[in-house]
């Protein structure tokens, strides 16, 4: 067996308990943890299928950013997880079987024979030495795609004024400064130099 | 079939052993970078720093890594344990996995990829797992007060870095180190750091703030919350955290080597006289020494500056630099479209 | 050997977890959430693996544009809970029934 295919099972196979444990864990911190080690093994089989860009972006966003965000939020909210786990033993029967029909039928098609087996889909050869994914990938973003870009770009600014305009607010007693006007302070403003005349000496 | 498997096997073999040839050095400047801080800010504050354990002190960094291993490792009561354990690896794991793209020379790196740009980015982007874990994990509201806020900070600066990234990259055309740095020949003005002046500037800054470096380490000022997010580590748990943290300091400053001050380039490149002679040449020699400059520098900054206040901070990053970077970014953008700087002249 | 079947099979299996996710964690926002990047990210495997398969490279750009928007998608998601929060102290599903009209 090529390393290849012992990566690609191993990864898997990681993946899928991963995504497993995501759904059924108690504690949100532990579904958010292992949902970043699905995200990690993905990756990796992105690797194998030599999408090194998103791979590496991959990483970067959804590990390095969103599964932060995540985490961030399961950790600070005070929530009581009790109630929220009520139904489970309930709906997992139903859970179970759309599940697995579901999957049945989707592994069906997908393994029925003469759709996406070698004959017709040939594995492709490796690409050659000194293609790089990343000047591929930004020629097309660039080109082709460019007005879905720059919406994606438009989509991420929305998101960030909506998700401060959203949390933001005022509370009460909260002390502002504003280093504007801290550097711009006059010697006048914070020194009195005040003229007096000497005491007259005591006693005697 | 048996012979592409024992070549696999050669392959991974020569790949291990590149491997411990760049940790093994790294573990060791570690060590000896925390006797060079203690030496370094003892002379600057009037002190002498070590000097009991062998001459002139050369033997501290093993007498101190010997304590930590003896001491024992404390679980915290309803400590989460499985976490506990793994927060310190997951921090350590990034910054030792980050080296595999640093070229030393031009033919010295153990994985010449084509992205190494971005999986750095994303190594320092993991490394703020073994934080937010440790907080939490501890059980404890300092270690996940610390925590909290050294993530923030970490996550707020890592902007400002990607956009001072963003700026080299436009400049050198590449996402490759070793391309990055071969993009800079000519000497000491033909680095990128005259060019990317800014972004220089707020790239090391930003790499003091990623790292949680004074000043701004408010993340564990000793005198507000202890020790942040590892208040509640010991014994070898405590120097694993401690030899991430050092590991980083020396990663951000081989990086800043080979992004803005040229890597394994010479600076008296093509000079009169020393251009011709071994000082003229690139060789690893410049690479190590302008790395040793720039993990001075953080020494020299913690003995200087008063620490910031963690609002401040936050400002700095979000309303300077990411202003800063974004608006040279465009300026680098306008150099590289009118060919003001040219590539590996 | 690796064929596009053994790929496809993956993001299907990743896929129906998350629909079972749905069902099991009716109640938790969070998770909620959580499972809608896990049935995202079985999308973006059959995009790239098509995409290697086809030597198309047009796949990998809507894997680009689809983890853009499931971030944006996140950060909102999570900034709504985060208000959500503040103002009735429950993320669970079922006792969000404020709304009239």
């Amino acid at each position: 067996m090529p390393i290849t295919e012992i990566v690609f099972y191993v990864f898997s196979l990681v993946m899928v308990s991963a995504g497993v444990a995501v759904i059924t864990v108690r504690n949100p911190v532990y579904s958010a943890l292992f949902l970043v080690l699905a995200f990690f093994s993905s990756a990796a089989i992105w690797l194998l299928l030599e999408a090194e860009f998103l791979a590496i972006v991959l990483i970067l966003v959804y590990v390095g950013a969103v599964m932060v965000l995540f985490l961030f939020v399961v950790m600070m909210l005070d929530i009581n997880l009790t109630p929220l786990k009520e139904g489970f033993i309930r709906y997992l029967p139903v859970g179970i079987v759309v599940a697995v029909l579901m999957a049945a039928e989707l592994l069906l098609v997908i393994w029925s024979k003469g759709s996406f087996d070698q004959g017709a889909f040939p594995i492709p050869p490796p690409n050659p030495v000194g293609f790089s994914n990343t000047k591929a990938l930004g020629e097309l973003l660039f080109t082709n795609y460019l007005l879905a870009f720059e919406a994606a770009g438009v989509i991420l600014l929305v998101a960030i004024i909506a998700a401060i305009a959203l949390t933001l607010r005022k509370r009460v007693g909260e002390k502002r400064q504003n280093p504007a006007m801290q550097v711009r302070v006059q010697r006048d403003e914070r020194v009195r130099l005040v003229k007096m005349d000497p005491e007259p000496r005591q006693g005697n | 079939m048996s012979e592409t498997l024992w070549d696999q096997l050669i392959y991974i073999v020569i790949l291990l052993l590149k491997i411990v040839a760049v940790v093994v050095p790294l573990i060791l400047t570690v060590a000896y970078y925390t006797y060079m801080e203690r030496k370094v800010i003892g002379y600057m504050q009037l002190r002498r720093g070590p000097n009991r354990i062998g001459p002139a002190g050369l033997f501290q960094p093993f007498a101190d890594v010997l304590k930590l291993l003896l001491k024992e490792i404390v679980l915290p009561a309803n400590a989460n344990k499985f976490l506990f354990v793994l927060a310190p690896v997951l921090s350590l794991a990034p910054a030792f996995a980050a080296w595999v793209v640093i070229p030393f020379n031009d033919w010295m790196v153990i994985a010449d990829i084509d992205a190494g740009l971005l999986y750095l980015l994303a190594m320092s982007s993991i490394g703020v797992y073994g934080l937010i874990i440790a907080g939490w994990a501890s059980n404890s509201k300092y270690a996940f007060l610390g925590s909290i806020r050294s993530c923030a900070q970490m996550v707020s600066y890592e902007i400002a870095m990607g956009f001072a990234l963003v700026g080299v990259l436009i400049l050198s055309g590449s996402l490759n180190l070793t391309e990055i740095v071969l993009a800079q020949q000519g000497g000491l003005l033909d680095w990128f750091w005259l060019p990317l002046l800014p972004l220089f500037v707020v790239y090391i800054i930003s790499g003091l703030a990623e790292t949680n470096r004074a000043p701004f380490d408010v993340a564990e000022g000793e005198s507000e919350i202890v020790a942040g997010f590892h208040v509640e580590y010991a014994g070898a748990a405590f120097a694993v955290f401690f030899l991430a943290e050092y590991a980083n300091m020396i990663l951000i400053s081989a990086l800043t080597a080979i992004l803005f001050a040229g890597g394994w380039l010479s600076p008296f490149e093509g000079l009169w006289l020393v251009g011709d002679t071994f000082l003229g040449q690139g060789s690893i020699f410049w690479f190590l020494l302008k790395t040793v400059f720039f993990m001075y520098l953080f020494l020299w900054w913690r003995a200087t500056y008063p620490r910031y206040r963690y609002d401040q901070i936050m400002r700095l990053g979000w309303k300077v630099f990411v202003p800063i970077t974004m608006g040279w970014v465009l300026v680098a953008a306008v150099f590289s479209v009118f060919g003001l700087v040219v590539r590996g002249s | 050997m690796l064929t596009l079947a053994h790929f496809l099979s993956l993001g299907a299996i990743l896929f129906c977890l998350g629909v079972a996710g749905i069902f099991l964690n009716r109640k938790n926002v969070i998770i909620l959430l959580m499972c809608i990047e896990l049935m995202l990210l079985a999308v973006n495997m059959n995009f790239v693996a098509f995409s290697r398969f086809l030597g198309n490279m047009d796949g990998q750009v809507f894997v680009f544009f689809i983890l853009t928007v499931a971030a944006s998608e996140a950060a909102i998601g999570l900034a709504i809970l985060v208000v959500l929060f503040r103002n009735r102290r429950t993320i669970n599903v079922a006792e969000l029934d404020e709304l009239k009209g």
